[in-house]
């Protein structure tokens, strides 16, 4: 019993003197430094969301560039790094880890999932993190005070998509089919609380992954009675249902939130497939022609593409990075490059001029609150494209 | 044992059922105990990291090979355990307020037991219809901790776990990795010493019955069904210490991190380790663990001169992945513990082939 006790109390003084003499951590030097300031970019280029999210990337990578050729932050360029984790959290966690040793002040993210994985890593470790995410925990910086979500939660967009459904008042039953993962689960909860309220029914259905079609799903929804299918997915799968709710000549209209409420639904359901749908997108499509496309336009027209080509998730990149970048602007001229002055500065500095693209045109956090903005476009699709319906609704 | 038994003689039965018979092995202990202690100094913070997760996979593959390699119980549920761990140390920190060890030591109790149930339908089903049963347990799991809203935050966020404080010790930011590096190798030393003396006890050694010929097992009065169920704990407890550290480690919970994949990896790991050796075990998870790192950084630094590999990097990761056990498979099913033996014979035997 001695000697157990003996060792332990060598193991545990080891340990102690060992830390004492411990390497230093994870280097955050780029800042103090007058050299390029790091980023990273946690990216889904191939993964479930890779549809979205490629263009969703190549625009953060595209604002960088952007930038440094108009002089950077205060004389010094950013230096984004992209991986590509494939919609897997594990890999996300490395890639976060690979990031912080490089020492970059803010990361970039992407999936409801990994964002919240890394949640409270983020925090401990005092990086500001905005990903593609709008899930409405992330908002809360009591809870994760490191997280910015630039546009309307999942969830307030659920709500505004209810409120519109309750005006349409076709039905009352309402079929929420999400993808199956935290990123579709996101604004289920909250969708029902909402709906009792319009005395709506929403059953939320998990979409099976990698279906190649949803007839079952829907003859569910038919079971329920409802008219209205609201979805929390990417465009792929949405744009299924759609083509299934056209060859089964269903009377059923679809809610698209987000990820599915863009062009790529239109193109891959087909324009008389996605006829009639509504899409509660955040994000200005490229049909609103408002200013803030002009210099995505321009940068791209300068490479040999368009915006009407990219998409809109293409300036939904690029004006997240702008968010961010506005913020360690504001943090250089403070003086203080360091995450928490990135977030001070993001909190205290006021709002950040979108050009209309983002909510109602600007974002802006404040320290009780990370909700960048709460106000959503409501488009139908006519004629093969997005046609406003209302502009900067909230719930 | 191999050829480097030959000319090793015991005179007390101790010193035969001793772990390590010849100066050699003494030696490349003490290489790898220098090693060990100085990788710390040596390696980067994101490379320490690496290494952290290697040690967290080191104690899970232990656990799965105990089960797979020497009870020759085919398991697909390793996810699955992985999670019952990781949620019962969160739970029991976050909710309950119970100091890390003692949440990661109930964790370990939690696992062995849900093991042991989900275990059961091991006495009547063998082979692929016992794999099935396993993946159908790695399903249930993983299907209530994507439904059951008590294992998240009120908010719907995963459960976030508190950095790790141990009486006045904390984990600090600068020193993150390198204080969880000595918290993780002190766990890995353990299971693998575990599970070495595990082998050399009756109940070890009637897992191995069981796994060569259970009716025999049976005959020479092995209780085969206690066996089995026992392994089935054993293994989980150890899965569930994997769990638990990836838990306190990650410092959050969450069922994406231990999806149908990790099941798949961590039989990898045990497939080009060696089935049946705690030390393929090992050499397994430093393997499959660092195939993907090493993948990145190679692409990495061929990548300006071949761009498509960087675009196609996931899927050349899973083709790798997949070749690699296919070339084991082929070539050394006994995978990597079995290539270090055959080069040890090599070397001893020089220049006669036997």
């Amino acid at each position: 019993m001695r000697h157990t006790r003996t060792l332990l109390v060598v193991a545990a003084a080891t340990t102690l003197g060992l830390t004492a003499c411990a390497p230093g951590g994870g280097g955050d030097d780029a800042a103090d430094e007058d050299g390029p300031i790091k980023v990273g970019i946690i990216a889904d280029l191939t993964g479930a969301t890779g549809d979205v999210g490629t263009p969703y990337a190549a625009g953060e990578e595209a604002y960088v560039d952007w930038l440094n050729d108009n002089g950077g932050i205060d004389g010094r360029e950013i230096d984004a790094t992209v991986t590509d984790y494939a919609y897997d959290v594990p890999t996300a966690e490395r890639v976060y880890k690979e990031y912080v040793n490089d020492g970059v002040v803010a990361v970039m993210g992407w999936g409801t999932g990994d964002s919240e994985a890394l949640k409270s890593r983020v925090s401990a470790d005092e990086l500001p993190f905005m990903s593609a995410s709008y899930a409405e925990p992330l908002t809360d910086p009591e809870e994760a005070p490191y997280n910015f979500v630039v546009a309307p939660t999942y969830s307030d967009q659920a709500r505004v998509g209810l409120n519109w459904i309750a005006e349409d008042g076709k039905s009352s039953e309402v079929a929420l089919f999400h993808n199956d993962s935290p990123f579709g689960l996101a604004p289920v909860a909250d969708a029902q609380e909402w709906a009792a309220d319009l005395d709506l029914n929403v059953e939320p259905y998990p979409m099976p992954a990698g279906s190649t079609n949803y007839t079952g799903l829907l003859s569910q929804a038919k079971k329920q009675g409802a008219k209205y299918i609201m979805i929390q997915n990417v465009s792929s799968p949405a744009a299924l249902v759609a083509k299934d709710i056209k060859a089964q000549g269903l009377d059923m209209q679809i809610v698209c939130l987000n990820w599915c409420a863009d062009e790529l639904f239109i193109d891959t359901a087909g324009a008389e497939a996605a006829e009639g749908h509504v899409l509660v997108q955040p994000f200005a499509p490229v049909s609103a022609e408002q200013p803030g496309h002009e210099d995505v336009n321009a940068y791209l027209e300068e490479n040999g593409s368009s915006l009407e080509k990219e998409g809109l998730h293409f300036a939904q990149g690029w004006y997240t990075m702008h968010a961010m970048a506005e913020g360690i602007r504001a943090a250089v001229e403070e003086g203080d490059l360091s995450g928490a002055g990135i977030k001070e500065a993001l909190e205290t500095m006021g709002a950040i001029d979108t050009g209309g693209v983002v909510g109602a045109g600007e974002i802006e956090f404040s320290a009780d609150s990370h909700r960048g903005s709460t106000g959503t476009g409501i488009y139908k699709v006519e004629g093969g494209e997005m046609a406003p319906v209302e502009l900067g609704v909230t719930p | 044992m191999a050829a480097i038994s030959t000319g090793v003689y015991f005179r007390t039965y101790q010193r035969e059922l001793a772990l390590r018979h010849t100066k050699a092995q003494y030696v490349r202990l003490a290489l790898i105990a220098v090693a060990a202690i100085a990788a710390p100094y040596l390696l980067d913070p994101y490379q320490l990291s690496i290494l952290n997760t290697v040690l967290i996979a080191v104690v899970g593959a232990v656990g799965l090979n105990i089960l797979v390699g020497f009870t020759g119980q085919i398991s697909l549920g390793q996810g699955g355990f992985l999670a019952v761990g990781a949620f019962t140390s969160g739970l029991l920190t976050m909710r309950a307020d119970l100091p890390a060890p003692l949440s990661i030591a109930c964790a370990v109790v939690v696992t062995a037991a849900a093991g042991a149930l989900f275990g059961l339908p091991a006495l009547r089903l063998k082979g692929l219809y016992l794999a099935i049963a396993t993946l159908a347990s790695q399903e249930i799991i993983v299907f209530i901790a994507r439904r059951w809203s008590f294992l998240r935050e009120e908010s719907g966020a995963p459960l976030g776990i508190e950095r790790l404080q141990v009486g006045g010790y904390e984990i600090t930011r600068e020193f993150f990795e390198f204080q969880w590096y000595w918290i993780l190798l002190a766990c890995a030393v353990v299971a693998v010493l575990a599970a070495r003396n595990l082998f050399r006890t009756g109940l070890g050694r009637s897992f191995m019955a069981v796994r060569d010929q259970d009716i025999a097992a049976a005959a020479i009065g092995v209780n085969v069904t206690r066996t089995k169920v026992i392994a089935f704990a054993v293994s989980s407890g150890f899965v569930g210490l994997a769990g638990a550290l990836t838990a306190h480690y990650s410092e959050t919970v969450t069922w994406e991190s231990f999806t149908f994949e990790i099941s798949i990896l961590y039989l990898a790991m045990i497939i080009v380790g060696g089935l049946g050796s705690v030390a393929g075990a090992v050499y397994g998870a430093f393997f499959i663990t660092l195939l993907p790192v090493f993948l990145n950084e190679f692409i990495g630094g061929v990548g300006e001169q071949v761009p498509w590999l960087v675009s196609r990097l996931p899927a050349i990761e899973n083709a790798v992945f997949g070749l690699v056990i296919i070339a084991f498979l082929l070539v050394e099913p006994r995978g990597l513990d079995r290539i270090w033996q055959r080069i040890k014979d090599y070397v001893r035997f020089w220049p006669f082939r036997y």
